[in-house]
């Protein structure tokens, strides 16, 4: 395994700990859900995947090395092909990570298999770049020096 | 005034420089969610379109959105809204009273009639034929549907026109009513928050005036851009809500450290509203930042969805308007690919930043 491979393990490991112990008397959790990473990949040096649980989902970034000066809730802005996008600092038993809330609550998945395809979906157009649509009556601006200067522009 | 004033021309005549009209174009765009492409389309609306009149009708209500309107932070906003948008009629802002400010509202709605903007602060209480609210010697309602028959759009500021807010909490013994439905022919921006913020309003107004549209409305009448999101999703302590550590009573250790306001009743999962990215006095903090659940002030009959400080536990309350949003079809669910990549679609345009939120 990697090293983020390993991270996104410890990570959903954390967070099934969470849920045992922080999030029982908690009225707002999927029943249908379970804890589970997915989607891990490197990214610029870091590890980039989602977090799926009973009361979340959020894109999570593992930093290789956290930006140490940031306090947990302080926002740090990341640009993917598709965007940019506002993550939030947190640190559980001493791994750093950055999450972008997607869902919360859970209640619109019926099962842990839609939330799974969800997250992918998610994944693969967080990777994808936007489509420039061209400016609506925009003209080409290939005129040549030499062709302005044969009087092509006063033809057109 | 002649009624072929620019925006600009007004402007210019307050004693606003180019530079800082500039300034105010770049801003309001970016509080739009605009690219800067935009700057130049609201300068040159500015500076070529005649000002829209605006009548601004008071309601019942507390003049709390007044207050929070005057009070934008925005450098300009006194000197430019104010004198951009031409307040013909605003019985609290006005200068005329009594019989002239009456005169001065007919007077508006003749001459401006199929052209202007009406906004309401506050809402008709119906019982007793409208007695509980006489304005100018007859019932609010009337007038409200007097100004509304010749307006070119009209927003609801705050909760009270738009949900009816605390006149019409249970037994709503008045019979407040909100605006959308009374007036039933035109469509209603609605523009929620006990008060909305500052910036929103001015914001809502701008757009109108500049593009000469409504902005993208949701399914309930809000715009768009400033209410796709909860202060959930945006909210600074987020990361301790997803970490299970709450808050548990008011000052304990959990408090200090700044943890989740959840289970101190804060209703940021089930509030549609911009207080956590634009947050308030020239976006020094809102309620979450000074320690205080969010009241969910900006959502429908939040009076009568218990105690402010009752954690939200009714899960019907939550994601309402994102399974009517995301998915298409509440009771569908995200069954297939194709819900699937369209729900993610959804999930991942709301997490993308705009202009407004960034930094």
């Amino acid at each position: 395994m990697s090293s983020g491979e390993i991270q996104a393990a410890r990570l959903q490991q954390i967070f099934s700990e969470i849920q045992q112990q922080r999030m029982q008397d908690i009225p707002i959790l999927n029943p249908a859900l379970q804890v589970e990473s997915l989607g891990f990949r490197e990214w610029n040096g870091q590890s980039v995947g989602i977090l799926i649980t009973p009361w979340f989902m959020n894109l999570i970034i593992l930093p290789a090395a956290p930006v140490p000066e940031l306090r947990t809730g302080d926002s740090v802005s990341f640009a993917f092909p598709s965007a940019n996008y506002e993550f939030l600092k947190n640190t559980e038993v001493e791994l750093t990570y950055y999450s972008c809330s997607l869902f919360s609550p859970m209640f619109e998945f019926e099962t842990q298999e839609q939330a799974r395809a969800v997250a992918v979906s998610v994944l693969e157009l967080l990777f994808q770049a936007p489509q420039v649509a061209a400016p609506a009556g925009a003209t080409p601006t290939t005129l040549s020096r030499r062709d302005l200067l044969r009087g092509k522009l006063r033809q057109e | 005034m002649s009624d072929l004033d620019t925006f600009y021309a007004t402007m210019r005549r307050q004693g606003i420089t180019r530079r800082s009209f500039l300034k105010f174009c770049s801003l309001t765009a970016t509080a739009l969610g605009l690219s800067p492409d935009y700057i130049g389309k609201i300068a040159y609306a500015m500076e070529t379109k005649p000002r829209t009149p605006v009548l601004w009708l008071h309601g019942l209500e507390c003049t709390c959105c007044s207050e929070s309107f005057i009070r934008s932070a925005h450098p300009l906003a006194k000197d430019v809204v104010l004198s951009m948008i031409s307040l013909d009629y605003d019985d609290t802002l006005m200068a005329a009273a009594g019989h002239q400010a009456e005169a001065s509202l007919e007077a508006t709605i003749k001459k401006y009639y199929g052209n202007y903007i009406l906004a309401v602060e506050g809402n008709p209480p119906l019982n007793e034929d409208g007695m509980f609210c006489i304005t100018g010697g007859r019932p609010f309602v009337e007038k409200l549907k007097h100004a509304a028959a010749g307006a070119k759009a009209i927003i609801a500021w705050g909760s009270c026109a738009s949900w009816g807010c605390v006149q019409a909490a249970k037994p709503n013994p008045t019979q407040a009513t909100p605006i959308h439905k009374v007036i039933l022919d035109k469509p209603v921006i609605k523009v929620p928050g006990c008060p909305p913020i500052a910036e929103v309003m001015t914001g809502v107004i701008t757009y109108m005036l500049t593009f000469d549209r409504l902005p993208e409305l949701d399914r309930q009448g809000r715009p768009k851009m400033f209410y796709s999101q909860r202060i959930h999703d945006k909210c600074y302590r987020r990361p301790h809500f997803d970490a299970g550590q709450y808050v548990e009573s008011w000052d304990d250790e959990n408090a200090r450290k700044g943890y989740c306001l959840y289970k101190v009743g804060c209703k940021g999962p089930t509030t549609y509203n911009a207080c956590s990215t634009v947050r308030w006095n020239d976006g020094v903090s809102f309620p979450i930042g000074s320690g205080h659940g969010c009241l969910g002030c900006s959502e429908d009959g939040f009076w009568d969805k218990g105690s402010f400080y009752d954690r939200v536990t009714d899960i019907h309350q939550f994601g309402i308007e994102a399974n009517a949003d995301t998915l298409g079809a509440t009771a569908a669910g995200v069954a297939g690919v194709g819900i699937a990549v369209h729900a993610a679609l959804s999930a991942i345009k709301r997490a993308q930043q705009t202009e407004s939120n960034q930094e």
